[in-house]
């Protein structure tokens, strides 16, 4: 218990120095003009004024995409431990489950213009994508389904692997069947995940929807920490096990699907981190979701922050940067550590 | 049970010698020559025959003036219009069958589009395959001249040839007066900012327009440009493959940051038609002379 309090102040602390060195890594503006930059804003534009373009440079471009990677990390990162306490099992993850497929076949049928904008533009394609992976989560979750209202863990793990590939063929068959070239290089870019779209009119829906979810999680820390030990024992608690589990399916597809609009699927951020935690801070809900959400929104911005420091000119998708720093880290993890599950 | 083995030993040795049978034709006289990639190959002394597996091999051969030895082009081609009424076949991935079927001499590939190993999949079924490369801009006449060589049509290659290079040497001489040598940024997407690295020929078609391309020393062939690097690089001119049609405001929406940037502010957002500037083709001088004038308005306009 004292060690959690020590660490969540460590972690914001980390936070910031984070944000200032995300800020700092591009091109090069010169000494001394990202702190400038950032003293200009930070005092509401009475210190300093900065050269014009290393302020769209540093504020318009670097600083909404930092924070962007702060909510996306964070985001699945919480919704990864939720799915692994779903399922009581570790692969679990909204990646592996089908959801984020889902949500990127949504995404990317409205984006190349096969749905209707229902409400504008902004809206419309968060919601393809949350609709997208909520049926995909759906179908895996009935068919995991057996008699009664028990959830067979195999098969849910079974089914999410074969929709998730499903999903992923609907994409690639609409992608490739599109008559535009240049939407096809973006949805394949966006594909790999990528955050080079964030701006800061980007940025309020994903934060709300994220927010809500921790604090919704939050809430349910004590049920969560219940159905650990198995549906039938946590009935017995008192704790209404199938209403928890559609809320927790309702949240990661709703989550899921917005950060996949935003910033295509990024994988492995939701495997990783929940584990890494675990064996750091124990299992107990109330300080696990806290601490994977602070974890995984460092992680993707460090992640985010190689991926523009390795080509400062060019765009790198940052999927490809989370999977080869994460997976080797993660193979690491299960050779060091034995913890049991749950 | 003893019968059906025997039956289908038989019907598989019947497919064996069948396909042993499938030998090249035999007696059609062949010589040796080297494509554009130092691949050795036979290929028949007389082409009349041709196939094409990329758009701009299709208008090389037309160029080469052995347009009307083509028998089949590939579904993405576009240019000239006498192709409408050719067969077509499919070219990612190639479709064999559709391409055996049309009995070609010859099929003359591009060695930036197609694969050698499919190369070797159709001169092992009887039909040699050339690549043609245009290594550099300067060098375009070049292999027209070469293509025309290899089809025996040499004197309309060389009558091309000779008009391309006279018409570089003009757009040459004009430009040697320009007055500045603007920066221009070539992309190919404006959401994922596609441009061409190094070793590309837009760089050579830009400065023979009178500019100077921004992306040339770019280690990567094909980058995608951050939107940071392009506030930082300052072009005086962007201009994409984006069509004649296109809306020069798009690019400052989907870019909001950029009204920094110098073409950006002074209008110098221009789409162009990518064909005349993607495909290493005889079009590219054309593109050349329209990106000219696009970069250098003032030397271009008509006396009334």
């Amino acid at each position: 218990m004292k060690r959690f309090h020590i660490l969540l102040p460590l972690a914001l602390l980390a936070g910031l120095v984070s944000i200032v060195v995300g800020v700092s890594v591009g091109v090069d503006l010169g000494r001394g003009e990202v702190l400038r930059v950032l003293g200009h804003h930070l005092s509401f534009g009475t210190l300093w004024t900065p050269e014009a373009t290393a302020d769209r440079i540093v504020w318009q471009l670097r600083m909404p995409r930092v924070l962007l990677a702060l909510l996306v990390g964070g985001g699945l990162s919480i919704i990864g431990a939720a799915m692994q306490t779903l399922v009581r099992n570790p692969l679990a993850e909204p990646y592996i489950l089908g959801i984020s497929s889902g949500a990127s076949a949504g995404a990317s049928l409205f984006y190349l213009g096969f749905l209707p904008p229902l409400i504008s533009k902004a809206l419309s394609m968060p919601m393809a994508a949350f609709l997208g992976g909520l049926m995909a989560i759906s179908i895996v979750y009935v068919v995991a389904r057996t008699q009664g209202p028990r959830l067979s863990v195999a098969r849910l793990l079974l089914a999410g692997v074969a929709m998730a590939a499903l999903m992923a063929s609907i994409t690639s068959f609409i992608t490739l069947s599109s008559p535009d070239p240049d939407k096809l290089r973006a949805v394949l870019f966006w594909l790999l995940g990528s955050l080079h779209t964030a701006t800061w009119s980007a940025l309020p829906l994903p934060a709300i929807v994220t927010l809500l979810g921790l604090f919704a999680m939050l809430v349910l820390a004590r049920p969560l920490d219940a159905m650990l030990m198995g549906d039938e024992p946590a009935a017995n608690l008192g704790v209404p096990v199938e209403v928890i589990k559609r809320i927790l399916i309702l949240l990661a597809a709703l989550v899921t699907g917005v950060l996949v609009a935003v910033s295509g699927a990024i994988g492995f951020v939701g495997l990783i981190i929940p584990h890494a935690v675990r064996s750091i801070v124990g299992v107990t809900h109330r300080r696990l979701l806290p601490v994977c959400f602070v974890a995984g929104a460092l992680f993707l911005l460090w992640a985010d922050l190689v991926a523009r420091a390795l080509l400062p000119s060019e765009q790198l998708p940052v999927g490809i940067i989370t999977a080869i720093c994460g997976v080797p880290f993660f193979l690491f993890l299960l050779r060091r550590n034995e913890y049991g599950y749950g | 049970m003893t019968l059906s083995r025997i039956v289908c030993c038989a019907l598989l040795c019947g497919v064996l010698l069948l396909g042993a049978c499938r030998a090249p034709s035999g007696n059609v006289a062949m010589r040796p020559v080297t494509d554009d990639i130092g691949r050795q190959l036979e290929v028949p002394a007389s082409i009349d025959r041709i196939v094409t597996f990329a758009p701009s091999v299709t208008e090389l051969v037309y160029a080469a003036g052995a347009g009307h030895k083509l028998v089949g082009v590939t579904t993405v081609d576009d240019y000239p219009p006498e192709i409408e009424a050719l067969p077509r076949f499919d070219a990612l991935p190639l479709d064999f069958e559709a391409i055996l079927a049309l009995e070609p001499d010859i099929a003359i590939a591009s060695e930036q589009v197609n694969n050698p190993n499919d190369a070797a999949t159709l001169a092992s079924l009887g039909v040699p395959v050339y690549f043609l490369a245009v290594q550099t801009f300067q060098e375009l006449p070049e292999t027209i001249r070469r293509a025309g060589l290899l089809l025996a049509t040499e004197s309309a290659a060389n009558r091309m040839a000779d008009s391309l290079e006279s018409s570089m040497k003009a757009l040459r001489t004009i430009m040697a007066g320009a007055s500045s040598r603007p920066t221009t940024l070539f992309l190919i997407g404006d959401e994922v900012l596609y441009a061409f690295g190094k070793g590309s020929h837009i760089h050579d078609l830009i400065a023979l327009a009178g500019g100077e391309s921004l992306t040339a020393s770019f280690s990567n062939r094909a980058p995608i440009l951050s939107d940071e690097y392009v506030l930082l690089a300052r072009p005086d001119v962007i201009v994409g493959a984006f069509g004649e049609d296109y809306d020069p405001t798009r690019l400052l929406h989907i870019h909001p940051t950029w009204d920094l940037v110098p073409a950006v502010r002074n209008g110098q957002v221009y789409g162009l038609d990518g064909h005349l500037y993607l495909r290493p083709g005889p079009r590219l001088v054309e593109g050349a002379w329209g990106l000219a004038a696009r970069l250098h308005p003032s030397m271009f306009r008509q006396a009334p």
